[in-house]
């Protein structure tokens, strides 16, 4: 009895309902939504009422639903070819090979890091669509040519063979520089010819880390949903988000084959990461030396190899520079120089992003009308800033959800090293990898459609407002994962000896994590949120699955404004904010990624050094301003 | 002072320390020697709460503490990672056990800057980063931070372990320097016998969770109670039975000489046994050389202050002298 009483003191109290609130989590927000959707596949009715667990299958085997699976399928494996051969040509242009220019290079093949998904893909068919700015011109050279020729299954491959390589400018290029410059000059000074150390010596180095980019290319091949949705091709995601908005009155049971494509999609993905992760964990070809020399960027000693090394290397760059320098220029223009295709200075306006106009046209009975406010900038159009608006909000929220649940759960894993319910708890954080995104959003979208949900006070969470809540639950969830992997990888680099020394200096558990461990794994943390609230404002895949006027995000309403330009006089300037939006998206993701890879990993050491520098500047310019003061007062 | 009684100490079903008996006085420069997973740190561990042990008391001045949270022990600790808080300047971080004890911001200012100007740390290194100091720096701060919270004892875990020989042998004579000037109680753990013998007042050395000697540097050097101990401390010959039996010694025992009472062409009548020897090759260290001899049974190890007048060549023919006073002995089942 006694023990019973003392164990119930705050300490106590505050871990059993931390427990409670990850199982609430983990069963609540995780497993239960993605079993319903997996039991709805089996338990849809026949024309007599009954449970006939096979329709579905059947159905799905008798109609043309297997070439959604089969086109994605496709699209999964010409990318993996290729986004390799592009993404592993852009890191060896920039880091291996001495390519004049590779600085200015690196900067247009990494704007893919700065701008991604929706943003992107009207980026793109900005400049490629039927109607779009090189259609236009090269049909005025070509006047045969299909205007319609950036759509179906080659828009989507060339978009998201270019729009992919992020993973490699980022993941590839550290493998590269990670290469001991020793290995090379050795193998030149055994003889080898240069094209022979990059095939023998330097591409097995890469193998692991490319091995990991081709499954993680493959499953977003599978699962792309901005570049099929926007330039029509049928591939699975689309189709489970048009048939998730479909009811039984125009055909058969579509809520079902809509879950079971995306378990479908699930399985694929749990295989992939499964073979991944057992590769991953036969371990990796590790440098042997103890001292590594830094890459010497290599000659290309044939003049003929060379020339054709760098015409490429710039005709990949202008494909990457392209749509973004079109879409800053034309995010200036009013909307008769987008609607011309043509680039001048007297039709420089900042219409597009603030301030808003009246639009005069002539109508068919030669009557002059005015759309009042129907040309508005993005920080003036209303749907465009209640779009901002709210994915600002649910993004912030959930990043910010996401890192404080990651932290407690981290040092929950780190104090309970080596027993059951660490392990228990890591699994459950990282549960969300399995599943495609699409899943969770499919699964939230019916599951907690219904209002006897009874953990959720039986409230309808997909009704009206309710559904953002949802969706912040899913953008957290989604985001767990990743924040594991990077806070766990943060909460390693804390020294153990430092916990001990703070609780021999006299501090309590509590205040050495805030004091001590905080402090430490914070910049970590903050570059999570960042990152994560980076992905999430632009995000379009989840929202679209949920499909409600309640969640419009600001990537719909950017995908939105590809179809509603000038109809009837309104929005006349759709393209022209468009544009600016994915100015203003590549100006915030790339304050955020400075603000992470710049200011954030800076060290206290280097801030103080900076600091001191900056003071030292001043007091040179005071001193130089008081010196000039009292020369100028003396004569 | 310190006082460890019959403490046992067990990871799981490993026993990390078996009955470990210790007493420090106050004042005394204190080192527990022994080679990696010795149980050294443990002790140290235990010493300072964050080991329990499972049987034993540890008490400081009578008062028993074995059940006292580490933040009340008062014992600081120098780690051998320095453990400095790297987000935090060096003043901040001398500074963190003096604000956890609430105490005025003047008064945490005042003896910081005392405890800094008596490790030598200036005005300037305070407000850097620690990343910004170098290796020593960043062990005065560690010194620093330990003692300026006026713990009765310190504990240092290898503290000179992550520095380079040079910088080893100038902190530890500051080291000693320090301890001298405060006159706190400091046990000191290494595997360096050389530390060891320099700095302390007493060592204990320790073997598989056991203390095999405690004692003066010299008692352990020149009579180390186990075989142990002498193989563990400096280089030794061992005696061949041959050599063992010409000086009629104890047949049931192994008998040790160190390599520097080996008298090469050092004849005296003093009841020494003389043997003949050709010199097989010798290592060159400056301060002195080593010499590989073979005395036909054994080849023997001798150490030759480098003085420019003893230098022998190999092939060269020297006599050896082994006096009886200079062989350790052990009986065969201690090893």
């Amino acid at each position: 009895m006694k023990k019973k009483l003392a164990s119930l003191n705050p300490g106590n109290l505050w871990k059993v309902f931390g427990i409670a609130f990850f199982v609430y989590l983990f069963l609540g927000f995780m497993l239960l939504p993605c079993l319903n959707t997996i039991t709805q596949v089996f338990t849809v009715k026949d024309a007599n009422g009954n449970i006939d667990p096979w329709a579905v299958i059947r159905f799905f085997f008798a109609g043309n639903m297997p070439s959604y699976v089969m086109n994605s399928l496709k699209l999964a494996v010409c990318l993996v070819i290729t986004v390799n051969i592009v993404g592993i040509s852009i890191v060896l242009l920039t880091e291996y090979f001495d390519i004049k220019g590779a600085k200015i290079l690196r900067i247009g093949y990494m704007t893919t890091l700065i701008y991604s998904g929706v943003a992107l893909v009207t980026g793109y068919l900005f400049l490629y669509d039927s109607d779009g700015i090189l259609t236009t011109w090269l049909c005025g050279m070509f006047p045969d040519m299909d205007k319609n020729w950036f759509s179906g299954f080659n828009a989507v491959l060339f978009t998201m063979t270019f729009a992919c390589t992020s993973n490699h400018a980022l993941f590839l290029r550290n493998a590269i520089r990670a290469i001991d410059y020793n290995t090379v000059e050795a193998a030149r000074n055994l003889g080898a010819k240069p094209f022979t150390v990059l095939k023998k010596v330097v591409l097995p180095t890469l193998i692991p880390t490319l091995f990991s980019l081709t499954v993680m290319t493959f499953i977003t091949g599978l699962c792309a949903m901005s570049a099929p949705t926007l330039l029509g091709y049928d591939s699975i995601n689309p189709e489970i988000v048009r048939l998730a908005g479909s009811s039984t009155a125009d055909e058969a049971f579509p809520q079902a084959r809509a879950a079971l494509l995306s378990i479908i999609l699930a399985l694929f993905t749990i295989v992939l990461l499964t073979v991944l992760s057992a590769y991953e964990r036969k371990g990796h070809y590790l440098s042997v030396s103890k001292t590594k020399a830094k890459l010497v960027k290599q000659k290309i000693t044939n003049p003929v190899a060379n020339v054709l090394a760098h015409i490429y290397a710039y005709v990949l760059f202008i494909i990457y520079m392209t749509p973004v320098v079109m879409i800053v220029l034309f995010a200036f223009q009013n909307y008769p120089a987008i609607r011309a295709k043509s680039l001048s200075f007297d039709q420089f306006t900042l219409i597009n992003f603030f301030g808003q106009q009246d639009y005069e046209f002539l109508t068919n009975r030669g009557k002059v009308k005015v759309r009042e406010g129907s040309i508005s900038g993005l920080f003036s159009n209303d749907a465009t800033v209640g779009g901002i608006r709210l994915s600002f909000v649910m993004s912030a929220i959930a990043a910010a959800l996401a890192c404080v649940i990651v932290v407690i759960a981290v040092n929950y894993i780190f104090k309970n090293k080596g027993k059951k319910r660490a392990v228990a708890m890591e699994y459950s954080m990282l549960f969300p990898w399995l599943l495609p995104t699409i899943l969770i959003c499919y699964s939230y979208r019916t599951y907690f459609n219904s209002d006897s949900v009874w953990y959720v006070f039986n409230n309808n969470l997909y009704m009206k407002e309710n559904v953002r809540f949802l969706i912040v639950m899913a953008y957290t969830v989604v985001k767990l994962p990743f924040a594991l992997r990077m806070i766990k990888a943060a909460f390693y680099a804390i020294d153990e000896e430092l916990e001990d020394a703070a609780r021999n200096l006299g501090a309590s558990s509590l205040v050495t994590f805030l004091k001590v461990k905080l402090p430490i794994v914070l910049p970590s943390v903050l570059a999570v949120f960042a990152l994560n609230f980076n992905a999430l404002f632009t995000e379009y895949d989840m929202s679209a699955t949920f499909q409600s006027s309640y969640g419009t995000t600001y990537a719909m309403v950017i995908q939105s404004m590809c179809a509603e330009e000038g109809r009837d006089g309104y929005n006349v300037n759709a393209s022209g904010r468009r544009c600016a939006s994915t100015v203003f998206i590549m100006v915030i993701s790339g304050l955020i990624l400075y603000l992470v890879y710049g200011v954030g990993a800076r060290d206290l050491g280097e801030r103080l050094e900076r600091k001191e520098k900056r003071r030292k500047r001043l007091a040179a310019f005071k001193a130089k301003f008081h010196h000039e003061e009292t020369k100028e007062l003396a004569s | 002072m310190i006082d460890l009684k019959d403490i046992v100490v067990k990871f799981g079903d490993f026993e990390a320390l078996h009955h470990i008996n210790v007493d420090v006085k106050e004042g005394e420069f204190f080192t527990f020697l022994g080679p990696s997973g010795c149980g050294k740190t443990t002790t140290l561990r235990t010493i300072t709460g964050f080991i329990e042990p499972v049987s034993g008391t540890v008490s400081v001045n009578d008062v028993d503490i074995t059940n006292v949270p580490i933040e009340k022990r008062n014992i600081g600790i120098v780690f051998q990672s320095y453990a400095l808080f790297p987000t935090m300047t060096v003043e901040d971080n001398i500074a963190f056990g003096l604000k956890l004890k609430h105490m005025s911001k003047s008064e945490i200012n005042d003896k910081v800057q005392e405890i800094a100007r008596k490790v030598d740390l200036s005005d300037a290194q305070l407000k850097k980063a620690v990343s910004q100091l170098s290796g020593g720096q960043q062990q005065r701060v560690a010194i620093a931070r330990a003692l300026v919270t006026g713990p009765s004892i310190i504990c240092m875990d290898e503290p000179l372990s992550n520095l380079d020989a040079k910088l080893r042998v100038q902190l530890r004579n500051e080291l000693k320097k320090m301890q001298r000037e405060f006159g706190i109680t400091t046990i000191y753990v290494t595997h360096d016998q050389e530390e060891a013998l320099t700095l302390s007042d007493r060592i204990a050395v320790f073997n598989k969770g056991y203390i095999e000697q405690i004692g003066t540097p010299n008692e352990v050097y020149n009579h180390s109670r186990t075989e142990f101990v002498c193989n563990f401390i400096g280089d030794i010959n061992r005696l061949g039975k041959e050599i063992a039996d010409k000086m009629k010694l104890n047949p049931n025992q192994n008998h040790f000489i160190r390599l520097e009472r080996v008298r090469v062409n050092n004849v005296k009548n003093d009841g020494a046994l003389q043997l003949k020897g050709v010199i097989e090759s010798r290592e060159y260290y400056g301060l002195y050389i080593k010499y590989y001899i073979n005395l036909g049974d054994q080849t023997i190890k001798a150490i030759e202050k480098n003085d420019g007048i003893n230098i022998y060549e190999a092939g060269e023919e020297v006599t050896v002298c082994l006096h009886p006073a200079d062989i350790m002995s052990y009986d065969v089942q201690n090893a």
